[in-house]
């Protein structure tokens, strides 16, 4: 940004020189006029031009040519003093060089032409002191010693000037320019900031929409099967043929299939849209709600399967309980519905080991287990091992996404016919 | 064997699910007398003028949530403002097949409810009631 500005301001102030230089070229041509000095007005003045063409091609990224215009322009005065044989006047081309080279805002641009001056004025003053013939350097017969302090002092006075002007307009400038650019980033920043409300404005409102949709559509598919339950609930009370009643346990098992699996859904779209809940998580409540909620699951066409949990208590454990529901839920009805028929005792064993930084849980049961091929894929969406799969093939995804929402990791080891163990380790939420 | 309570109410806008419930009280002798009504505005209708026949006031009201026009907790905002001698009398119990935690929530922070039990109603659960 800054540099761009300052690329125009050289770019500007270079075509300035080309006007000036040729108008000084220009000067000394016609003041050839006056004393013959065409020589010294031709070679001088296209010597340095050339001198400084040739630095400004040469090297057009490096500021070299700028301190030779400035030379060039000390160059100038000393050949029109000549030009005039020591008109005094000419020795104002000096402060005009000077004001000139302010536009570059670079004060040490001062610094060459005043050293040429200095060294003009010496040289050309001293030779015509002692009488040495064809100098010209003023047209006084004698010039005192106060004469020649008053005209340094003056002219160190000019370049001092000339040097803080463009000091100055620099600082003023780089000021500016941050200004600018700090004012258009704030600006920026304002939109965006806007934007970002604007649109997180628009994500609440269509989350809150998604609920509400969520909500509605699962009550709505929800409550009739609530009522065919309910029916089929009403025909278990009373008494019926065999026929009928193994067709009332079909269409029961259906029913809970299809609730079930809405219910997953429902899981899934709850896991993704809400924030996690922190609240402390005490197992046993846990572990104990989740068992009385799938108690009924084993009195049916499953034997019973022992729940033994082992929890290392002690330290407070900060997670989110509706969602720690949702996976032991799933793992542990994995578990019952999944049992080996062939084993003696069926059971799974929940073990649960706290400390100030995590938890890890371990889920283990005897039951059918998973071959190895399967180990990647059961948590994908829908994947259902076998055809005497019963769910809907979302619970171990949820189990997943779940897990990873609260920033967690879950593993499986699996053998088939010895059992299946799930690790969970969960990062403790406490602070 | 004798009835457990003498009269109970069942407001839900679902029709099959009130015969659900009166089927059920009937069979396991919960209640003599099942009060079902379809929406929760003709409920208020049905109590406020039993405010000086207390004796047919019932003793359970088993009330569905999610009803067109009037919800369960819109229902429960209108109770707080009937005569004491009706609330003092009745006990709620939200009866739904909504499995929405801020639900089952304002339910329990809700005074005048008791229980919160959901859909369907069957043997197990009105067990767990007695």
């Amino acid at each position: 940004m800054h540099d761009a500005y300052l690329d125009q301001v050289k770019q500007k102030s270079d075509k300035l020189m080309n006007y000036f230089l040729i108008s000084f070229f220009m000067c000394g041509l016609l003041l050839a006029f006056f004393y013959d000095t065409w020589l010294v007005g031709i070679g001088i003045g296209s010597l340095a031009l050339i001198a400084y063409y040739t630095t400004r091609r040469l090297l057009p990224n490096s500021d070299t040519y700028q301190y030779i215009v400035s030379l060039v322009f000390g160059i100038f005065m000393a050949q029109y003093i000549y030009q005039m044989h020591g008109l005094f006047e000419m020795h104002f081309i000096a402060f005009i060089g000077s004001a000139i080279l302010i536009t570059y805002q670079n004060w040490k641009l001062q610094i060459p032409l005043a050293l040429l001056v200095i060294v003009h004025h010496a040289t050309f003053g001293y030779l015509q002191y002692i009488g040495y013939d064809k100098v010209y350097f003023t047209q006084l017969d004698y010039m005192t010693l106060q004469t020649f302090t008053i005209h340094g002092i003056l002219a160190t006075i000019v370049f001092f000037i000339c040097g803080l002007w463009a000091w100055r307009l620099k600082k003023f400038s780089e000021t500016q320019i941050e200004q600018t650019y700090e004012m258009g980033r704030f600006q920026e920043e304002q939109l965006q900031r806007k934007a970002l409300l604007q649109s997180n404005e628009e994500l609440r409102k269509s989350n809150k929409e998604l609920d509400r949709f969520v909500y509605s559509v699962s009550h709505d598919l929800r409550a009739p099967l609530s009522s065919m339950l309910g029916v089929v609930g009403l025909c278990e009370m009373g008494n019926m043929e065999p026929f009928i009643e193994k067709n009332v346990s079909l269409l029961k098992s259906s029913i809970k299939k299809l609730d079930g699996f809405i219910m997953d859904i429902l899981d899934y779209s709850r896991n993704s849209r809400t924030e996690i809940n922190r609240q402390e998580i005490h197992f046993d409540d846990l572990l104990t709600d989740i068992c009385n909620n799938l108690k009924f699951m084993c009195t049916e066409e499953q034997r019973k399967v022992a729940v033994r949990t082992k929890i290392q208590n002690g330290i407070a454990f900060y997670s989110d309980r509706s969602r720690l529901s949702i996976i032991l839920n799933n793992l542990i009805s994995n578990s019952i519905r999944y049992q080996n028929p062939e084993a003696a005792d069926p059971f799974v064993e929940i073990y649960v080991e706290i400390s100030a930084s995590s938890a890890e849980i371990r889920i283990r049961d005897n039951g059918i287990g998973i071959d190895k091929e399967n180990h990647e894929k059961v948590f994908n969406m829908f994947y259902r091992v076998s055809t005497k799969s019963v769910g809907s093939g979302l619970g171990l995804y949820i189990v997943k996404e779940t897990v990873e929402k609260l920033h967690g990791v879950i593993d499986l080891e699996s053998v088939p016919g010895k059992g299946t163990a799930f690790s969970i380790h969960l990062p403790n939420l406490a602070s | 064997m004798e009835y457990k309570y003498k009269t109970v109410m069942v407001v839900d806008d679902n029709q099959i699910d009130l015969y659900i419930a009166e089927m059920v009280m009937a069979t396991t002798k919960f209640a003599e007398k099942v009060i079902c009504i379809g929406s929760a505005k003709e409920a208020l209708d049905y109590l406020k003028p039993l405010n000086d026949r207390p004796d047919e006031l019932p003793h359970l009201i088993f009330l569905d949530i999610n009803m067109p026009e009037m919800t369960g907790f819109d229902f429960l905002n209108e109770y707080k403002n009937l005569p004491e001698n009706i609330r003092k009398k009745c006990i709620i119990m939200m009866l739904t097949t909504s499995l929405d935690e801020s639900d089952r929530k304002q339910a329990e922070e809700n005074v005048f409810v008791k229980r919160f039990l959901n859909k369907p109603l069957d043997r197990d659960k009105i067990a767990q009631l007695l």
